[in-house]
């Protein structure tokens, strides 16, 4: 196909998706919207599989010239093949998944967000990549926005975050080009620069480092059934791709990947959405792909990249069967659901393998990936960082991992007898499910995860030895035994009815009250001091008058030379100001 | 959105009768028992001494500093954690937790069907 149409080989498989999802928006026949929805992605897939050549390092293709600068719009490489690879995988998953919602924007929507993420991790330049940072934004915002009126205003947020990492991203890029001789290239980045602080705050806004993770939680949960599943996939995932691309190897990133990973158990452990507490456990989770890329040795990478891959299947399972209970009962909070595996087995079934995945529990592929990053953590004798993943790991299996299968499948029954979800729910949860097993089966399953691995190893790692399973077993099982001494003591706090503050208080509550304070007091202060400012601009406007109107002391018959003279002076002192600033 | 539930109270009256239980749940009804509900509790606690017992007679090729002096050194972490973690439950919640009409915008949806809805607002009117 390649050989028969060499323009292909030169445009960014992406480009495509993009294209389709365009024309998705324009075509009125739902199925044949449904079929693009699957299709495409598929299509872009096998596009990549035929463009990727192993004997080669990279792949570049559509190369533009804008004057001084030079784009690479299309990179295909070890790193950003696995990612585009996932993309396309996650583009089926989800096309399949939303078979049943007859909804343009949201076909058109997910489209376009599955191709600019794509696109943005085969991007080979910095502006390719400002321009699908920004499109993910842009094409996602209306995915919350089909949630309905409550999530109109936690779209906005999610937009102006978005944006506002973007031109942060696009400053970045513009700093570290200049300081790099104009190249845009995108490749190690570093800290060195202005510009790359700027790019990696930009990055860390996009996949949730502490204090800038909020808009996920705000924005998620709020979103259309659909489409927090396609949210899920995208966002967050690029962002760490970009991490690894820019900074691999940053130590700083170990801290912040281990404080990301415990700081959400205290949110995770009050919340009742279990959508909520989903984005939670993605956030602790990223913590572990970002101290992953901050060890940043082939192993870690290797880590990041398998686990990036595998996590995007087992959230997105979860996702999924918490969506399926909301499709069918009409709310995913935990305090009106329990017992639902009496009516919903099969996605009960599709949810217990997701939460056992992200648990790391062995012959599920979470226990390879995580294996891989906190091995690799620790062989660099990161001691205090090792513990607090660790901690986080153990956190999130009980407040996240068991609590949301718990909560709507177990527990007490709610009495709610409901059907199961439609076909083409299980058929998408079956397949991220079945990929999930199959990917960590020791009799040949995980060397097909370790072929999609970006760099080469000093040796191949073993996870189905005696002391890796019995030690992440025993975590398990200790937090398990805990957990049913909770419920037998009646210690284990029932979900509630409650909004759970985040970061986001700070501007949704205390700046909206500040702002609100500060005209209040503006008001009050106008009214008392309106004599004095309006003899104060009284007296100005007269000065200013007899300055500079026509009939003003600048407009009298001054020599023009002497105005030439007074110029010139003024550039004299601007030039030399300019001089020894410089 | 289509929901097709019966109410709580229609249903609580007869849970697990069978007819209104999927099939393929069927077999799996004996975990609502009680009797196995509060020996569920062994499981783990088998699992976690084999396990402990395992890592004893195969260490850790990576241990932290002084882990290998302590037998089931997980398992005692896992445990801990939960535990830590759960008895600050009733803390979080008292700093994090807020009404769901907090910020004003509406909150999570609620099924047609919610008891708790209505209970909530009954008492705010």
């Amino acid at each position: 196909m390649i050989d028969a149409i060499p323009l292909l080989a030169e445009i960014n498989p992406g480009f495509w998706v993009i294209l389709a999802g365009l024309i998705c928006a324009l075509l009125p026949i739902g199925s044949l919207r449904k079929a693009f929805v699957i299709a495409v992605p598929l299509i872009a897939g096998v596009l990549i599989f035929q463009l990727h050549d192993p004997t080669q390092a990279a792949r570049l293709g559509g190369v533009l010239q804008f004057g001084p600068v030079e784009l690479t719009t299309f990179r295909l490489d070890s790193l950003s093949l696995i990612w585009a690879y996932l993309f396309c995988l996650a583009g089926i998953i989800n096309g399949i998944y939303g078979l049943h919602e007859k909804c343009r924007i949201t076909d058109s929507s997910a489209l376009i967000y599955t191709g600019a993420a794509i696109s943005g991790v085969l991007a080979g330049d910095m502006i390719t990549l400002f321009i699908m940072w920004e499109l993910t934004a842009i094409s996602s915002v209306f995915l919350i926005w089909k949630g309905g009126e409550q999530a109109y205003a936690a779209g906005i947020r999610y937009l102006a975050i978005q944006v506002l990492s973007g031109v942060m991203l696009l400053t970045g890029a513009i700093l570290h080009a200049q300081a790099n001789g104009g190249d845009f290239t995108f490749g190690a980045i570093g800290l060195d620069s202005p510009g790359g602080w700027l790019m990696l705050l930009a990055m860390g806004i996009k996949c949730g480092f502490p204090m800038l993770h909020m808009w996920m939680q705000d924005a998620y949960p709020k979103a259309s059934i659909t489409g927090t599943v396609i949210l899920a996939s995208f966002t967050t995932k690029f962002a760490i791709y970009a991490l690894a691309r820019g900074f691999a190897g940053e130590g700083i990133l170990i801290w912040v990947g281990a404080i990301m990973a415990i700081f959400p158990i205290a949110f995770a452990i009050v919340e009742n959405d279990l959508r909520r507490i989903l984005s939670y456990s993605i956030n602790s989770q990223l913590g572990f792909m970002v101290a992953g890329i901050g060890v940043g040795s082939a192993m870690a990478l290797n880590g990041v990249a398998g686990h990036v891959f595998v996590n995007v299947l087992a959230k997105g399972l979860l996702f999924m069967s918490v969506g399926a209970v909301m499709h069918r009962v009409g709310t995913a909070k935990a305090s009106e659901l329990g017992g639902l595996f009496r009516s919903m087995p099969f996605s009960t079934g599709f949810a217990l393998v997701g939460a056992m995945t992200l648990a790391a529990t062995p012959l599920f592929a979470g226990f390879i990936t995580k294996a891989f990053i906190l091995t690799a953590v620790i062989e660099e004798h990161h001691y205090v960082p090792f513990v607090l993943l660790l901690l986080g790991a153990a956190g999130m299996v009980g407040f996240a991992e068991i609590k949301v299968p718990y909560s709507a499948f177990f527990g007490r029954d709610s009495g709610r007898r409901v059907k199961e979800a439609p076909w083409n729910m299980h058929l998408a949860m079956g397949i991220a499910a079945f990929i999930c097993v199959y990917l960590a089966w020791p009799f040949g399953g995980y060397a097909q995860l370790y072929a999609l691995m970006p760099f080469e190893m000093k040796y191949a790692y073993k996870p189905y030895t005696v002391d890796h399973v019995a030690f992440q077993l025993q975590l398990l099982f200790g937090v398990l035994f805990a957990f049913n001494l909770f419920l037998r003591w009646k210690r284990y706090r029932a979900p509630q009815r409650a909004e759970v503050l985040d970061v986001d208080w700070l501007y949704r509550r205390m700046g909206l009250n500040v702002s609100l304070w500060a005209s209040a007091m503006w008001t009050r202060l106008s009214a008392v001091t309106r004599q004095q400012r309006n003899r104060f601009l009284g007296t100005a406007g007269r000065k200013f008058y007899q300055t500079f109107s026509p009939a003003g002391a600048a407009s009298e018959a001054t020599p023009s030379g002497l105005a030439a003279v007074l110029t010139a002076g003024l550039l004299f002192i601007v030039l030399m100001v300019a001089y020894i600033a410089r | 959105m289509s929901v097709e539930t019966e109410t709580p109270m229609e249903t609580a009256a007869t849970p697990n009768s069978g007819a209104d239980i999927h099939p393929a749940a069927q077999p799996f009804l004996f975990l609502t028992r009680d009797k196995v509900r509060r020996n569920f509790l062994w499981l783990p606690l088998v699992g976690l001494i084999i396990c402990s017992v395992l890592g004893v007679f195969h260490p850790q090729k990576h241990p932290l500093p002084y882990e290998q002096y302590i037998p089931g050194s997980w398992a005692i972490f896992g445990f801990l954690v939960f535990c830590g973690v759960g008895l600050c439950a009733t803390t979080f919640a008292h700093f994090l937790a807020r009404p769901e009409s907090y910020y004003g915008e509406g909150g999570l949806p609620d099924p047609e069907d919610s008891l708790e809805a209505s209970e909530a607002k009954g008492d705010a009117t």
